[in-house]
Parts: structure tokens; sequence; C-alpha cells
């Protein structure tokens, strides 16, 4: 960590540079969203274009919590701290993922062919 | 005493205290704001609607994004001139995040202001409309409720004859309401006790009248008769408990070794001997009105029907249901695509869905918003079908139009429409990027028709754009609400180290850039979450 005020002094221009790289990389992803010619993927938002702001995001995230969190240079405890808060967030997502699919969602899972053929049924309407 | 390791870090963890307090509470908000995006996951891979995307205005988002990561760099550069051991330095770059602070509040304060008065109704047919309400006017003048506050054209009317109140659960302010509007439109009409209350108020007392038919429906009168009733609920419950449990003595008693069960169901509360006891409830109190008088119900607050309908406070209403539309002076966006969603899980075709659907059937300026959105979509085809080409296998275009594209005219195409030039050609204003349309600024140019009325039979589901219209806006509102208390709580945080830190940069100015450091590895976080926050909800 930087704590003498010659190795603060230095950082400072690297806080400048990742604030610039940052301010950047916000405008490229609101480009990659808004220009037809930027549009990987089918025409429109679909799980690429998901999956390129996501990369950015995280990659603008990573970032932050690297440099101005200084957790490039930090101590063991506050990784191991941290880690866990996120390996965590990483078993809720899996959870997520789980529930989303379940085989029991698919009409095959227990054999029953007839499900897919027949008429799908309107849910039940409720108003607020 | 001195608390160790403020200053100097500990051996063992190579840390200061607050570095490591921090670190765990900001672990926890990890899984906080985690537990929210994987519901914003579940909930938008589940959701039976097609979920809104790119529906917020994005430059007021970008602008937001650009000023918390201008407030980050200022935050981290206030901590290095505490290093440094410059105040002057450490009092500007903070006043620069604080102020930062601020503006990202305020475009959020327009942001969330816009949405609590931006209407949407979603139609019997799955239509959706989107706009503006009237306010109901009488000549000239708004109409305005007993808080002094103007009357959306949305009201439930209903020529009432009859009220009946539930004695338990009335709701004051709907009364109030009624005795207003009865003061302030029908000077003729009254409200009156249907038929005296007789009721025995007393143990062993005959019964007396509380209150004579004819009697002015007033809240006092609601007051005496709650009260009466709430006594003799509570009276009646504990003779009834004391009966019981009496009951049960002389059954076991008379039981011997025999299980409860086995005998349960012939002990009861002995009604005989309880009776003269009792005192009498009044679970309800009817009123009648002469002559019948036309109230007006939010919708929220009523369930109406044709002869009689109900609030939620469980007051029934007697009385002939009127003709109540639902009045838009604007309209914004007219969106088809869940109707059409639906069409296809019944296998029908969306595109005769949407021109049979009611709002094409009976508004002339829906069909032609319609038919100029048909062919824009043709031209995209086409030009989707030029670009790209087709795909070799399969022989279908490689690139389609969106259903937003085929599915969703908005206020952006209806300038476009009169401007005369294509989808996305519109000449649209800085401000209106920001606000939505200006009705004011461009009159001319608004074409959807003033005072678009609709009945209140077509109308499924109506709210502002608030947590109550859908799961989307529901997270917005939880996820941005959350982040926005963080933005405030750290400011004042950082504030405090502001306004009050002169004097600690004097005797220990180490130990305050550390505090610095803290509320600056907050702030970071807080930048941190909103840098997801912004893609997932203003682009995806």
């Amino acid at each position: 960590m930087a704590d003498t005020p010659e190795a603060v002094k230095k950082s400072i221009r690297t806080y400048m540079l990742i604030g610039a790289i940052l301010f950047v990389f916000t405008v490229i992803t609101v480009a990659v969203a808004s220009f037809e010619f930027l549009d990987f993927g089918i025409h429109g938002f679909d799980w690429v274009d998901a999956i390129i702001g996501l990369a950015i995001a995280s990659f603008k995230a990573t970032l932050v919590a690297a440099v101005f969190m200084h957790l490039n240079h930090e101590k063991k405890a506050v990784y191991w701290i941290f880690g866990s808060g996120i390996v965590f967030v990483i078993g809720l997502f899996a959870l997520t993922g789980l529930a989303k699919w379940d085989p029991i969602h698919d009409p095959y899972f227990f054999g029953d062919e007839a499900a897919n053929t027949a008429p799908a049924v309107e849910n039940a309407e409720t108003d607020g | 005493m001195e608390i160790p390791y403020v200053v100097t870090p500990r051996k063992d963890t190579g840390l200061f205290n607050s570095k490591i307090a921090i670190w765990l509470f900001l672990a926890s908000e990890v899984m906080l704001f985690g537990g929210f995006f994987s519901a914003y996951v579940f909930l938008r891979l589940g959701a039976d609607y097609p979920w809104p995307e790119r529906t917020l205005p994005v430059l007021p988002g970008l602008i937001n994004t650009f000023v918390l990561i201008g407030s980050s760099i200022t935050v981290v550069f206030a901590w290095a001139s505490l290093k440094l051991r410059n105040w002057n330095h450490f009092r500007i770059y903070m006043g620069i995040t604080l102020f930062c602070a601020a503006l990202f509040m305020v475009f959020k304060g327009i942001e969330y202001n816009v949405k609590f008065h931006h209407q949407a109704v979603r139609l019997d047919d799955y239509t959706i409309v989107e706009g503006h309400l009237g306010y109901e006017k009488e000549g000239d003048q708004y109409v305005l409720d007993h808080h002094g506050n103007k009357v959306e054209e949305n009201m439930i009317r209903i020529e009432t004859t009859g009220l009946t109140f539930s004695t338990v659960r009335y709701h004051k302010p709907w009364v109030e309401e009624l005795l207003s509007q009865l003061e302030h439109r029908e000077k003729n009409a009254s409200v009156k006790l249907a038929e005296d209350i007789d009721a025995v108020v007393e143990e062993g007392k005959p019964a007396e009248t509380l209150a004579k038919a004819g009697e002015e429906l007033s809240l006092d009168l609601l007051a005496r008769i709650r009260k009466a009733h709430l006594k003799a609920r509570a009276h009646n419950a504990d003779l009834r408990t004391d009966s019981l449990r009496e009951a049960w003595k002389q059954a076991k008693s008379a039981n011997p070794g025999k299980r409860d069960w086995q005998f349960s169901s012939d002990v009861d509360v002995n009604v005989e001997a309880i009776k003269d006891q009792l005192l009498t409830e009044i679970p309800a109190v009817s009123f009648v009105v002469e002559p019948a008088v036309k109230f007006e119900f939010k919708p929220r607050d009523v369930r109406e029907a044709e002869t009689q309908s109900r609030l939620r406070d469980d007051t029934v209403i007697d009385g002939k249901l009127l003709a109540s539309p639902m009045v838009f002076h604007y309209v914004d966006a007219i969106d088809f695509r869940h109707l059409a969603m639906k069409a296809v899980e019944k296998g029908q075709d969306p595109i005769s869905a949407v021109e049979n659907s009611w709002l094409v059937q009976n508004h002339e300026f829906a069909r032609k918003a319609w038919d100029w959105n048909k062919a824009q979509v043709a031209k995209l085809e086409a030009r989707l079908l030029e670009d790209y080409g087709v795909h070799k296998e399969t022989g279908l275009p490689r690139r389609e139009p969106t259903a937003k594209e085929r599915y969703r005219i908005d206020w952006k195409d209806f300038v476009a429409m009169s401007d005369g030039v294509d989808r996305g050609k519109g000449n649209i204003r800085i401000k209106e990027e920001f606000m939505g349309p200006d009705y004011k600024g461009r009159e001319e140019a608004r074409t959807f028709p003033e005072h678009f009325s609709l009945p209140r039979e077509q109308v499924a589901f109506a709210s502002k754009f608030t947590p109550a219209w859908n799961t989307y806006y529901a997270l917005y509102f939880t996820i941005t609400g959350l982040h926005g208390l963080h933005v405030i709580g750290g400011a004042l945080v950082l504030a405090y180290y502001l306004f009050f830190g002169r004097r600690m940069f004097e005797s220990n100015p180490e130990w305050l850039a550390n505090r610095v450091e803290i509320g600056g590895l907050f702030w970071h976080f807080v930048d941190l979450v909103w840098i997801f926050v912004f893609p997932i909800f203003y682009l995806m």
C-alpha cells in the first residue's frame, strides 16, 4: 500500500489514468449498446450483448477494486474476508441457475410427450 | 485508555481496526447487492411478459455514471492530500466529491419523479398504453380534492343510493372524502342513518337507542358506534371464553380416563346460559343517500360492479356504476408486445391479433400509427436483409427487427411520423432525452389526439411507473433506491470528515487519513455497484 508520501505522489498518476480508462469504457458500453455496427449476435439485445456489457462492467469494477480500493496490494486478511463474500454471491447466482434450469420444467422429463402437444393453458389473470 | 491499532496496523493481520471492519462490512454489502442482482436474473429469465428493454432514458444514467466515477477519483485524491498533509487540497477534493454526490441524487430525484407521474395501463387484450392522464375540470377550473390536489381523470363514478360502513374497518380519510364531496357537489343531498340502532350497552340493562334513524353521517356517529361495538365484542368474547372453559371442566370430570379428542365434539359454549349477559354487537351500519349522489372514488380504492361496489375498507356502496373512463391527456406510447406474445402463445398470428385489438379497431390515430409502424418495420426488414443477407443453410434472414421495433410505437415515433421522416430520424431535443416528451415545447408536433378516452371495462390493470407496474420497476426501484441510500450515507460520513476533521488533522493527521481511506473504500464500493446498475437497468 502506498504509505510514504513519495509512493502516494507516484500513485496519483495511476489514479488519473484509471479514471480516464473508466470514462472511456463507460462510453464504449453505451456505444456497443447503441450502434448497429457494434451490435454482435442477432439484431437487438441478446445474450451476446449481455455478456459484452457485463464483461466491460466487470473489467471496470476490477479496476476500481484493484486500484482505487488498493486490492492489488492488500493484506491477506482482506482477500479472505472479501473473497468469502464473493464466493457466497457466486453460490447465490448458482442457485438462481438451478431454479431456472431445473429439469422439472422440461415437459419430457417425466416422459410425458403429450404435454408438449397439448394447447398451452393460459395463466389465470390476476390484477394488481 | 488508549484504543490500540487505530493508526498502526496489528502485527498478525497487518491491518488497523477500521480497515478490517470496513472490509467485513463490504463483504456483507457484496452479498446484499448480489442477492438483489440474482433476483433480477431470476425474475428476468422467468418473466411472463416482454421485458422492458432500454426503457429508461440513457443520457441521465450516463451522466450519473460519469459523476460517480469522477467522485471516486476525487475521493482518492482527498485521501492522498491527507497523506501529503495538505489540508487545503483535501478540502477541495472532498468538496467536489460531495458536490458529485448531491448532483447524482438530483438526477436520481428527477428520474424518480418522472416515473411517479407517468401512467401505464394494460387493456384486457394486453395492449399497453403509456402516457399522462388529464385532470378533472369544471369550466376552466380544476376540480380539487379535500387535500387541495388536482383530481386525475381516472375516477370511478357511482350514483350512490346507500352506504354501509364496516364498524371496525371504515377508513377515516375516505369517510372525510365522502363528506367533502357531498358538501362541495350535492348540497341538497343528505346521507342519513337507515334505521334506529338499538343496543344493549351495559350487562343486564335493557337496550337503548344509540342513534336514531335519520341522523346525518358524521365521523362522531361512526366513532360512537365503533366504540360500542368494540366494547360489546370484547365483553362477549370474554363471556364465551369463560363459558367454554367451564364446559371443558365439566366434560373432563364427566369423562374420566378418556382423551380430549374423544369427547371434544360435545364441548361448546352454553349459548342459553350467557344469552342475557351478552351486549349487542354492531358490525356494520347502513346509511341512505337521498337523493342519489354521484360519488367519485379512486380506482385503486374500489372494486366496482354494476349495482353494488365495495371499497377496500369493506364499505359497501349501493348504486349504479356510471361511465368512468380513464382519460389520457397525452399518450407517450402504444405497446403491442405483450399482446403479440400472448397471441403467439395461443398459436395465433401476432399481426392480425394487433389489427383486431380494441385500440386499433376503435381508435383512428392508433390505426394510423400502426400502419406507419408496419411500413417502418417492412423498410427495416428490407435494409437488414440487404446489409446482412441470409443464413446459407436455412435461407432465413441473418438479422430481423426486434419485438420492440415491431410492436412498440412510442412518442419519438409519433414525432418522426408527424415530421414525415423514418423512425429514429425525428427531431428530438436534448431536454426530451432527459425528461421525456416536451408537450408544451412541441405543441404543433404532438400528434396523439388530446383526451384519449379509455372505457373502464377495457382496463385490466393500471398503475404509475411504480413497483406495482411490473417486476422490472420493482427491481429498478429496489436496487437504485438502495444504492441511492448508500450514496446519501457515504456522503454524510465524508461530509463529517470534511467539516469536523480539522482538529483531528492538527492532532493526528494519520488517523484522519485512515478514516478518509475507510470512507473512501465505501465510496468506491458505491461506485462499483453503479458500474453494474447502469448497463443492467439502462442498456439491457
